[in-house]
């Protein structure tokens, strides 16, 4: 790496800054730059980086396990073991595609489901999306024996797809609605599982920009207000459009529009949608009949008492 | 972190968290007033937990925070929740009211989770602050006159600590100032000692970043 000329703060704005400081700077490596970034503004040397990255890794992989090890029932009972009724499925050997992909569904599942009831995740970029990045990626690098340290790399790599959709947009549902949270989740995964595989910026910008743009206009409408329907297996659809997309890339097909630009469509988006529908629970599949009974038995806030 | 939410859980936990490092002794009774969307839909979350589990001192990746309400109980401390809506106010916000056992208040604190588990402090004892963790804090309090602000700020140039960003205002009132100083780096408590000792000083109070103490998980 060389490291002459490059100032005390990186500053970046969109994918295209970072596109142009690569350059400026000499560096090849999108990982070595989103490293670099992080060590710089967070004034941390980078193996120290590095090692809390391999802890996230650590973490997340933890956290498939104990959404395997036995059914997640949450206390509403709204999320009642989809894992492990999956990882049963898989066993018998009735797929539907092939193994691997039931696994990615399975995997995501569990950790969205160790999240609903309290259970330790690595916020990727959330705890209500915290199921894709480690559903997709984890699971496409055992399958194709991506080595750790690859791993590590490229979750510097989601992390840095995040920092620009929360410069330019939000990850927060209750600002920006659910496609800023599994949208979000989606595209950092699309870009870690393409820069695990080698791919080139222009590719990982393309599966990216393709994720973001599937999920945009998503909105957050969580019945009874938890983070369980329908935030869980939106989780899994996040997982397969990411990897739909990375493979998308993969063979060729590039985005018509820039991933900075679907960022910032994200926003407008985010900011014309009704608070209806930003996790105040007023709104969409909330207030459907069978969702408003679920509010009225589990959870009586003031709000509910309000209404009745 | 610990879920489900990283802006209703996890946030609510460091900005629990944040407010116990800011008082900086014990409490015995915490008034909790949850805005809009944590208003809405914070019990399903878990905010409750969350923010009081933040007040006990734990981090956000703490597999305690789902039985906090219980440890609080043993510790002997009164938590009681209440609901507003204003849309002025973040739509995760809260504010706490910290009382010491005699009942007198210790603290009035407001935070905003901003999401993805990152919150910030907007206010203290009705003065609008703004600092999330990211840096050293430095709290001031001080009777208004003049020369106070060169005081502090020569104290910590003397001790080769770096003012970032810095918030003054003063309460009409009662004519007391609050500083709130964003730092390179800690103030350590034998420097605080140097600030208290001009009699104009109320309170000092610094805060370590979060990045040295806390998890990222």
């Amino acid at each position: 790496m060389n490291n002459t000329a490059i100032p005390k703060r990186l500053r970046i704005q969109s994918l295209q800054d970072v596109r142009t400081q690569m350059a400026q700077y000499d560096l090849h490596d999108l990982a070595d730059f989103f490293m670099l970034y992080e060590s710089k503004n967070q004034g941390m040397e980078i193996p120290s980086l590095f090692a809390r990255m391999e802890y996230h890794l650590l973490v997340m992989q933890e956290s498939i396990e104990k959404g395997l090890q036995k059914p997640n029932i949450t206390k509403s009972g709204l999320i009642a073991g989809g894992a492990s009724h999956l990882q049963q499925w898989l066993r018998s050997g009735q797929y539907l595609l092939n193994p691997v992909f039931t696994e990615v569904l399975m995997n995501t599942l569990a950790v969205s489901e160790l999240n609903a009831c309290m259970g330790r995740i690595v916020a990727s970029p959330t705890a209500g999306s915290a199921g894709v990045l480690p559903g997709a990626l984890l699971t496409i690098a055992k399958h194709h024996h991506i080595p750790k340290e690859r791993v590590v790399r490229s979750l510097f790599v989601a992390g840095g797809f995040g920092e620009i959709i929360s410069m330019n947009a939000s990850l927060s549902g209750a600002s920006h609605g659910c496609q800023a949270e599994n949208g979000s989740a989606s595209a950092i995964t699309a870009a870690a599982i393409l820069f695990a595989l080698g791919q080139d910026l222009d590719c990982i910008e393309s599966g990216a920009a393709f994720a973001l743009k599937n999920l945009l206009g998503l909105v957050c409408d969580p019945v009874a207000g938890l983070v369980e329907v329908p935030c869980v297996k939106r989780n899994v659809v996040a997982s397969v459009n990411a990897i739909a997309c990375a493979e998308m890339a993969l063979s060729g097909i590039r985005s018509v529009i820039p991933f900075d630009e679907v960022v910032k469509a994200m926003d407008l988006i985010g900011k014309d949608m009704p608070s209806s529908l930003k996790e105040t629970s007023l709104g969409g599949l909330a207030m459907c009949p069978s969702a408003r009974k679920i509010t009225q038995s589990s959870c009586p806030t003031k709000k509910d008492l309000m209404k009745e | 972190m610990i879920g489900p939410s990283s802006s209703h859980t996890a946030g609510a936990a460091k900005i629990g968290f944040l407010a116990q490092s800011v008082l900086g002794k014990p409490f015995r009774k915490v008034r909790i007033t949850l805005y809009n969307s944590f208003a809405d839909t914070g019990m399903g979350h878990g905010t409750d937990k969350a923010l009081v589990g933040g007040l006990l001192g734990f981090r956000m990746d703490d597999e305690r925070i789902p039985i906090a309400l219980d440890l609080a109980k043993k510790k002997g401390i009164e938590v009681s929740f209440f609901c507003e809506y204003d849309s002025e106010r973040h739509p995760n916000e809260v504010r706490m009211e910290l009382y010491s056992a005699s009942g007198e208040i210790l603290l009035t604190i407001s935070g905003q989770s901003i999401g993805g588990g990152a919150a910030k402090i907007v206010e203290i004892n009705g003065t609008s602050v703004w600092f999330g963790g990211m840096h050293d804090v430095l709290i001031i309090q001080y009777q208004d006159v003049p020369g106070m602000v060169g005081f502090f700020g020569e104290v910590l140039g003397d001790n080769k600590i770096n003012i970032a960003y810095m918030d003054i205002s003063r309460d009409a009132v009662t004519e007391r100032a609050m500083a709130v100083l964003k730092l390179d780096q800690y103030c350590p408590e034998n420097v605080v000692g140097l600030i208290k000792q001009n009699p104009n000083i109320i309170e000092v109070i610094s805060i370590r970043r979060l990045s040295e103490q806390y998890s990222h998980t």
